[in-house]
């Protein structure tokens, strides 16, 4: 970098320049603010209009020859069974993984392992699809359990990443400690170590939960041949709410398009607070573990 | 501290119970997938869909089942009953013999006659404007881009027509209602037969690509200017213009019922494989009043199924008094001839 | 440092075998875990390839190079390029508007913003990235689309209209154009957060050193930062554009279709994602099933070349520097 000019010229021309950069900044700033607020003021606008208790309540009624009171109440069921088995599926196992990395693994072994998760977690949704489809709904049919595992599949490097996280951050005095006591590894593990982590592992969760619950490319090979009636049963195909809100906003008809607002908001107001709450859990977790460095 | 140990391996062994359970409850789940008894699974064309829509009330009523369809388009049906997906495939397009092969002892029935209508958006402009098949072919080809056009014109003498450029809307996805269309296309213009041909789906050389019937008329009502093509039902509901399309013997016809019906005239004794085509009727006097883009829609099932006896009701149901929910949404009744080859058909699924 | 290392010291067991089944049976159920998230991603690959072998056997690497996409009985041709084409222009562009945009936020919020605005527009820019892409699609198809055909593309047009890129304005708001946007508004919050954590990784004395010497800010930035963040804003930028490239659902609803490649941006048109989601449901037969699957086979090598190089780059960075990154 040549020496600044300090000409006073010079000084004038780079602190317009200066300038220049910080409006450009402050301009991008803006424009970002002003996209989100676009996006979400759009949803909201429609969505809240739109929404009333039979969105929840009551169950479709396709090519409806006349108004006909419905909702997406099928849906939403579905999305709750669905994304509840993806976290059950996935939790334990991201929990596991995370443990066996920062517990007992060596160093290569922790590096492959995470550039798996790492890599895992790049793969495209829809991609994860096909995979899913060729692995369970080929010959055997679509349900739910497909659905949820295709979803497990994309949470399991967010839960694991983020116990890895929490994992680091307990302080190894903890350990030698109950260690030093003659405490089991496995119970120092179990007992010591990972309830320092809950937090983490709850910020991850959630976070894995946010993003699956949007998720529709999966779904549409595993989940999407679908009846309208409620059903909690996830060994047959069960309707979601992004699949809903995908096969609805294709739709010519004004009311379907209405419901597929509604059910946005509904979605958008779910995954905000799910993110938001888990990155606050998440820096008051963090900040806990520091303190007790 | 000792409780928090407790608490925790608790928890430690209620998650490790949970994930078994999970894994074995999925396991069971994926692997045999069964629906309750009384429900019956179809997935496929979107042209028969407002049709079924009509039957899942009344076939809960009169039979207590519950039916489920997805409308995914008639080659996602094909797709879904040749693996065996779901109970029942419903497809505009005929099968082919290697489409037979595949589905391995699947039966072939015709149970719904309707007609795929032509649509646009001109505001401003009258309902039922006249075309014909060699300018529509051309219109499809982009050959024609704008509404002024001359050939356009031609056709509609008197009739103010507005220099708005023609947005095509087609179907994206593997379409039954696009077999219907291009087969007409194909038998009115040679030029549309030697480049495009007869297909599920075809090489659209202009246009957007909507997905299903909704898709197109999402489009079409959405885009001023547009046309687009699906069951007459889609038109109705959707309050879209269609075009009166110029028939062999010189009439210009809509899809409606008397007009669905002497097309029909042209083909009633179904082949072997269960197939009828009654697109583009020659000149003659009785089908004066034929309406060129009819066609039957089928329902195809395996010839051996455990829901055999619940199938062969329904479709039973479906052919005789299924049929008098269809027009209303102009699904001409099946003609007698058609529904005693149904009846024979439908003697042969057994379990 | 694994706490294995803390453990070498031979143990004096109190409870005898119990003690040493514990700690095994964790240490097998965990690694077993690891074991089956590792194979998960070797299976995902396995059972791609497997699926587009039809098409892989009857194509081979000539797939990749036609523009052709038949499923006419009895005509049936398949090739991928030109969804590569629509890949390729779509993420391509959306990169280079969401790239720079993502680099000037992560710059204000790091540099320029008022303490009290940096926590508020940090959580706005990361809730972007919370909204499912069917939810940006609806908006794009309902909202977005209509805006462009009615008043942006018009205008581009008349304006620009010399350029074969901007042809004639799509009629029905489904595009290329539109898809580039949607893509965009996608990849903004993750690139601009990584970039973010990197500026805030850059050292403060470097920093406050140049700013001593006498440079303006924007000199600084241009002379310390960027240098010094140079490789993870690449990385950012890679994975931004990798994400891109598999997006399916929304780039589906707002693109419009088309199996031809046309130069003008507000054509319509597929990527590799959007194609397998229009039409998978429906493939008639096995050739042309496979030939879906062989597009997601492509797709998936894209991803896993992007994925890779962003990992191998901050990995090299993370080396040089001793700097760690956190992922968004």
């Amino acid at each position: 970098m040549s020496t600044p000019d300090f000409t006073s010229s010079g000084l004038r021309r780079r602190r317009a320049v200066n300038r220049l950069m910080e409006l450009l900044a402050w301009a991008c700033a803006a424009i970002a603010v002003g996209i989100l607020g676009i996006v979400v003021f759009s949803v909201a606008r429609r969505g809240a209009g739109a929404f009333n208790l039979d969105l929840l309540t009551k169950t479709p009624v396709p090519f409806a020859l006349g108004p006909v009171k419905q909702g997406l109440a099928n849906a939403f069921v579905g999305t709750i069974v669905i994304v509840g088995f993806a976290a059950l599926m996935a939790l334990p196992i991201g929990i596991l993984v995370a443990l066996y990395l920062i517990e007992f693994a060596r160093p290569a072994v922790r590096n492959v392992v995470t550039l798996a998760l790492d890599v895992l977690n790049g793969i495209p949704a829809i991609v994860i699809g096909i995979f899913v489809f060729g692995l369970f709904v080929v010959g055997r049919g679509q349900s739910g359990f497909a659905g949820a595992f295709a979803l497990g599949c994309l949470m399991l490097p967010l839960v694991a990443r983020s116990t890895m996280e929490v994992l680091v951050l307990v302080p190894t005095s903890l350990r030698e400690a109950s260690l030093g006591l003659g405490v089991p590894r496995w119970r120092t593990t179990l007992s010591i170590v990972l309830p320092q982590t809950i937090g983490g592992i709850v910020t991850g969760a959630t976070l894995g939960v946010a993003r699956v619950a949007g998720e529709t490319a999966p779904l549409l090979f595993t989940s999407s041949i679908v009846g309208t009636q409620v059903s909690w049963n996830p060994s047959h195909a069960l309707q979601t709410v992004p699949v809903a809100i995908f096969e609805l906003s294709e739709s010519p008809d004004p009311a379907d398009h209405t419901r597929a607002w509604a059910a946005a908001t509904v979605l958008l107001l779910f995954i905000l607070f799910a993110s938001l709450g888990a990155r606050w859990l998440a820096t008051r977790s963090r900040r806990k573990l520091e303190a007790a460095r | 501290m000792p409780n928090f140990g407790r608490f925790i391996r608790s928890t430690a062994v209620a998650a490790l119970a949970g994930l078994v359970a999970a894994i074995a409850v999925s396991a069971a789940g994926a692997a045999s997938a069964r629906r309750a008894d009384t429900t019956i699974t179809g997935a496929g064309s979107t042209f028969v869909a407002p049709l079924i829509a009509q039957w899942v009330p009344a076939i809960a009523n009169a039979h207590g089942y519950e039916l489920q369809y997805s409308p995914i388009g008639s080659g996602g049906g094909i797709a879904s009953i040749t693996a065996r997906d779901v109970d029942f495939g419903a497809s505009d397009a005929p099968l082919s013999p290697d489409q037979f092969t595949a589905c391995k002892g699947c039966v072939q029935i015709p149970w719904a006659l309707a007609a795929t209508s032509v649509f646009y958006n001109l505001p401003g402009v009258k309902n039922l404007l006249h075309m014909d098949g060699p300018t529509l072919a051309k219109i499809f080809l982009g050959q024609i881009t704008k509404w002024s056009d001359p050939a356009i014109a031609k056709l509609n003498p008197g009739v103010n027509l507005p220099d708005t450029p023609i947005t095509i809307a087609h179907r994206s996805d593997n379409s039954g209602t696009t077999y219907n269309f291009t087969d007409y296309l194909s038998s009115a213009s040679a030029a549309w037969k030697s480049q495009l041909g007869v297909g599920v789906a075809v090489n659209w050389p202009v246009g957007s690509g909507g997905k299903g019937s909704s898709g197109v008329a999402a489009i079409v009502s959405q885009t001023p200017g547009a046309i687009g093509y699906a069951d007459v039902a889609y038109a109705l509901q959707n309050h879209l213009k269609y075009f009166a399309i110029k028939n062999r013997s010189g009439k210009f016809t809509v899809p409606a019922l008397r007009n669905i019906l002497a097309a029909a005239l042209l083909d009633t004794s179904p082949a072997a494989d269960g197939s009828l085509s009654i697109v583009n009727p020659p000149k003659a006097k009785k089908y004066a009043l034929a309406y060129p883009i009819s066609t039957y829609t089928y329902v195809i099932v395996p010839m051996q199924t455990a829901k055999a006896r619940d199938l062969k009701i329904f479709i039973s149901w479906a052919v005789t008094h299924g049929q008098s929910y269809g027009p209303k949404l102009i699904f001409q009744p099946l003609p007698l001839p058609v529904v005693k080859f149904d009846e024979k058909s439908i003697a042969k699924i057994h379990s | 440092m694994s706490s294995a290392e803390l453990t070498d010291a031979p143990r004096r067991s109190f409870t005898g075998r119990r003690v040493r089944l514990g700690d095994f049976l964790l240490q097998v159920v965990a690694g077993a875990a690891a074991l089956a998230a590792t194979a998960l991603v070797l299976l995902i690959t396995y059972k791609v390839v497997e699926g587009a072998q039809l098409s892989l056997g009857t194509y081979g690497l000539g797939f990749v190079t036609r523009v052709a996409w038949n499923p006419v009985a009895g005509h049936e041709l398949y090739g991928a390029a030109s969804f590569l084409f629509g890949t390729a222009i779509t993420s391509l562009l959306a990169l280079a508007l969401a790239g720079p945009l993502a680099i000037g936020i992560a710059l204000f919020l790091t540099e320029l913003a008022p303490r009290t605005l940096r926590a508020p527009v940090t959580a706005l820019v990361e809730t972007l990235a919370a909204i499912p892409s069917v939810v940006i699609g609806l908006w794009g198809i309902l909202v977005l689309g209509p805006q462009l055909r009615l008043h942006i593309e018009p205008w581009l047009h008349s304006g620009l209209g010399f350029i074969p890129l901007f042809g004639t304005p799509s009629a029905a708001g489904a595009s290329i154009f539109t898809a580039v946007i949607v893509l965009a508004i996608m990849i903004l919050p993750i690139v601009s957060s990584i970039t973010r954590e990197l500026f805030l990784g850059v050292p403060r004395d470097l920093k406050e050193g140049a700013l001593a010497l006498g440079t303006t800010r924007w000199e600084m930035v241009r002379g310390v930062v960027f240098p010094y963040a140079r490789g993870g804003i690449a990385a950012a930028l890679i994975l931004g554009l990798g994400r891109a490239i598999g997006e399916a659902i929304a780039v589906t609803q707002v693109i419009g279709g088309g199996v031809f490649i046309h130069w003008s941006l507000f054509s319509g048109g597929d990527t590799l994602a959007s194609k397998i989601a229009a039409q998978y449901q429906g493939a008639t037969s096995n050739l042309q099933e496979s030939s879906l699957i062989y597009l997601g086979l492509i797709l998936l090598v894209f991803s896993l070349v992007t994925n890779l190089t962003a990992q191998w780059i901050v990995r090299r960075v993370a080396r040089r520097q001793g700097v760690g990154i956190a992922r968004a």
